[in-house]
């Protein structure tokens, strides 16, 4: 009997224990939250007008909030907005002064003289200086603190390569603070995307006090962090979400309209979607099977990002060694059918490599300057076929084209295979692998033809077209190498004229698409989205950190 | 006792010792890296290395394996790489915390409203008691706790709005998660205890308690259940393994931050650490509880007790 009391006591005691570990309400640490339920207005704020508060939801985890080390784009999502670089994308994409108020660009446009604007304080009231940006570029190239996105300083800065390297000394990586408002750096080569990437995550300051203070517990809890952009956090919890409120030491509060944001982990669409009709989200992505039913809500909409999704031919193998059996490929698949009828998720079909809201020259994108490179004809189609055959001898080989195992990039593969066999005749078998393993198997240069994707780091065609350029040829890009293609390209990162610069990278897509067939477009990645009336200019940018509550209102 | 005890501690030494060997060489062979491979593409080969070598991850798989176990012979689970700069251990602990409240609600609850319904059940044997029990149970086996889970969501959340629909802020965010658990407990226990006092209530000594005057509850609570319970308690240990530990599904509908969405997503992200950290964990648990149950058949059955009883 006595042991029957001890186990209930034991059990009580237990269940006391954990209910006290669990904290409910986010963070223990965080005394000003209060303790009643979801959306609330907090108790501390000033009385008076109502608080406005949007609600959002992430699809994973918050991996790391390192700006330097983190590589995933919920972070950058976070991120965006709670700190801010010298300059910052509007809704079109395009750069405007942030931290910087202006900007003078030399003649051989390879020189960057930033001028730092007045009053842009750090969330504990001190100023932010040119020297910021100093240790915190310096930090992210440096080989013991940079992370796997520091290639996007180091292939710009005149010296970060070295650096990065581990074997160029400070002093020669050209990122200079004349003095607390003036920051001057070099760059290698005329980059009319400069000023878009000084906007990214990686270019963000730091204050060097603050992370010899935090050391290693930089950016693993709210307080770990000094903020200089639109929103502070009050909350962060990695597999919860977190509560951002409005950074009363901002620049720009004034334009600010949000109070507070709260970010929820939900990885469940269809809790997503029953959240988001208990009024408990205010905007939710939707899956595929969801879009039929809200199609003709005002509350929904679609949105492309920069990624592109092909068919990447590897040109050491067979049949794909074969020009034409390339192009009968690449033109036998109608990614009209993919987007609109397979994938239905708001991706939009790709008769090119480049996204089609890809900057141009001014106000013209890339995709209006250049037109469409590709277009499907199953009639053409055949006779590369033919042709081709009768090069290799009759005879096609077995063909196996390689996935990804995700729904997505599976049903993908199933297309093709059906596409091929409609059109061309042929039989192909898919191999279907995790999202790594194909990775590796292209780079081991162990398949024939695969379904592959590239997201754009910046505003700029050579985000793309510079992963073709061959020099030394990879496997992971089929081989390829075209001493044309690649002197197109290391042209154009040397031209300081705009509008010749586009014409050699247009030239650059056709030859890669039209006359090396290398790739067969399918999609540009969309998403379907559902959001409240009463939230407006909330702004997704198609790459990058993509998430921008600064401009957000709600009425 | 004391010896069996002390025997069985070392094997469970053994035992997680080649559990961690195992597992380590095992997701070795995953492809992939915790790292974002399709950005490091654009790193040079040298760069890529430099990268890895910064976490260890260029040397020799033997030398990474001995690097591992000498640091968890002296306790260190090692940071994650994914959540980075977090040690694994935190991670657990702070993971293990929702899970282990709902899988420990779910237990008492599925335990006790089982072990009631499969008594009332055999004692009132073919009764519409024991075919209402029995509905239920065969409903809360067959039925997936996500459908269920699905199920509760949208009726007693969203529609009626009684239960928060989903997410983790305040207590009673965890009673539909609990209950969504729970269903399937009730059944299993319920039909296990029914069978077993069937079974128990037709003995010799329950017929000579019976005929020596014993009213019917003294019977019952004296002699039936405890010999009913030993099924129970077989049954209980890998239950509770599996309820504390966190099940993905139900955490993942219900929005919950708990162990069973963090062991997937490090299998998904290549966290070696986190992975390495977690499988040891379970295993432990999984057998630590295993011993407890082992020691809670002698008390409740003095038949089974070990050898070596003074």
């Amino acid at each position: 009997m006595k042991r029957n009391i001890l186990k209930k006591w034991g059990i009580l005691l237990l269940a006391i224990l954990l209910l006290s570990a669990c904290n409910f309400t986010g963070s223990s640490d965080s005394g000003e939250t209060s303790t009643s339920g979801e959306g609330n207005t907090s108790d501390d704020a000033t009385t008076g007008n109502e608080e406005k508060v949007l609600n959002l939801s992430m699809e994973n985890d918050i991996p790391d909030l390192n700006q330097v080390t983190t590589t995933d784009g919920i972070s950058f999502d976070i991120l965006n907005n709670i700190m801010e670089g010298l300059y910052r994308l509007d809704a079109e994409n395009n750069p405007q002064p942030a931290m910087a108020e202006s900007v003078d660009i030399s003649d051989d446009k390879l020189t960057y003289t930033f001028h730092l604007r007045d009053g842009i304080k750090w969330s504990n009231g001190e100023d932010v200086t040119a020297h910021d940006f100093v240790y915190s570029w310096l930090r992210a190239l440096h080989p013991d603190t940079s992370g796997s996105y520091s290639f996007i300083l180091s292939d710009y800065i005149v010296g970060a390569e070295e650096y990065a390297n581990g074997e160029g000394a400070e002093e020669e990586v050209a990122i200079i603070a004349e003095d607390d408002k003036t920051l001057v750096v070099e760059i290698k080569e005329p980059t009319p995307y400069f000023l878009g990437l000084t906007a990214f995550a990686t270019y963000f300051p730091l204050n060097e006090d603050f992370m010899n203070e935090v050391g290693t517990q930089f950016a693993l809890n709210h307080e770990s962090i000094l903020y200089n952009g639109p929103f502070v956090l009050t909350e962060y919890d990695q597999a919860m979400g977190v509560t951002m409120v409005k950074n009363d030491q901002y620049w720009d509060i004034e334009n600010v309209d949000v109070d507070e944001v709260s970010m929820k982990v939900i990885k469940e669409k269809s809790t997503e979607l029953n959240l988001y009709e208990a009024g408990e989200l205010d905007r939710i992505t939707l899956s595929s099977n969801d879009v039929n039913e809200f199609k003709d809500s005002e509350e929904f909409g679609t949105e492309t990002e920069f990624t592109s999704w092909y068919l990447q031919f590897n040109l050491g193998k067979a049949p794909f060694d074969n020009e034409n059996i390339r192009k009968a490929f690449q033109l036998a698949v109608n990614p009209e059918i993919l987007a609109t009828n397979v994938l239905n998720n708001g991706s939009e079909p790709a008769y090119s490599l480049l996204p089609p809201d890809m900057q141009g020259i001014g106000d013209q994108s890339f995709r209006e300057i250049a037109g469409e490179v590709i277009e499907p004809d199953f009639d053409i189609a055949k006779e590369y076929l033919e042709k081709g055959l009768e090069e290799i001898g009759g005879e096609l080989p077995e063909i196996e084209i390689l996935t990804a195992d995700d729904t997505v990039a599976k049903d993908g593969a199933t297309f093709v295979q059906s596409q091929v066999k409609e059109n061309l005749g042929v039989d192909i078998s898919i191999v279907t692998k995790p999202y790594s393993g194909r990775l590796d198997a292209m780079r081991e240069d162990d398949f024939q033809f695969v379904i592959s994707k590239w997201g754009a780091d910046y505003n700029d065609a050579m985000t793309y077209l510079d992963l073709w350029v061959g020099d030394p040829a990879s496997a992971f890009r089929g081989n390829y190498h075209n001493p044309e293609y690649m002197d197109l390209v290391y042209q154009a990162k040397e031209e300081t004229d705009e509008q010749k610069r586009i014409e050699l990278l247009i030239e650059a897509e056709r030859i890669l698409l039209e006359e090396d067939a290398v790739l067969g477009p399918l999609y540009y990645q969309g998403s379907a989205y559902l959001q409240k009336t009463h939230i407006q200019n909330l702004v997704v940018h198609p790459y990058g950190a993509r998430l921008d509550l600064k401009y957000v209102t709600i009425n | 006792m004391k010896k069996f005890i002390l025997v069985r501690l070392v094997n469970i030494l053994i035992t997680l010792f080649l559990i961690a060997t195992l597992t380590f060489f095992l997701m070795k062979t995953l492809p992939g890296s915790p790292f974002d491979e399709e950005k490091l593409m654009n790193l040079s080969e040298e760069l890529r290395m430099e990268f890895y070598a910064k976490y260890g991850l260029d040397e020799p798989l033997h030398i990474q394996y001995f690097k591992y176990m000498g640091d968890l012979v002296q306790g260190d689970l090692g940071l994650s790489y994914y959540y980075k700069e977090q040690p694994v251990s935190s991670l657990i602990m702070d993971r293990l915390a929702p899970s282990a409240l709902i899988g420990l609600q779910a237990v008492v609850l599925g335990l006790s409203i089982g072990i009631i319904l499969g008594m009332v059940a055999a004692f009132r044997h073919n009764t519409g008691w024991d075919y209402f029990t029995m509905i239920i149970a065969v409903l809360g086996v067959s039925v997936p706790n996500f459908v269920l889970a699905a199920f509760f969501q949208f009726y007693i959340g969203l529609k009626w709005g009684i239960l928060p629909v989903a997410y983790w802020e305040s207590y009673d965010h965890s009673i539909l998660p609990t209950i969504a658990l729970a269903v399937g407990v009730i059944a299993q226990i319920a039909r296990f205890m029914r069978n077993e006092m069937l079974e128990v209530l037709q003995q010799d000594y329950i017929i000579t308690a019976q005929s020596k005057g014993l009213g019917d509850w003294v019977v019952l609570i004296r002699h039936a259940i405890r010999n009913a319970m030993i099924p129970i308690v077989t049954i209980l240990g890998p239950v509770v393994v599996s309820l504390l530990t966190g099940s993905l599904v139900i955490e993942n509908i219900f929005s919950i931050p708990g162990i069973g969405s963090l062991f997937v997503d490090s299998i998904k992200m290549n966290d070696y650490t986190t992975i390495m950290g977690l499988t040891l964990f379970y295993s432990a648990f999984f057998i630590l509880t295993m011993l407890i149950v082992d020691i809670l058949y002698g008390i409740i059955d003095p038949r089974i007790r070990v050898h070596g009883k003074e």
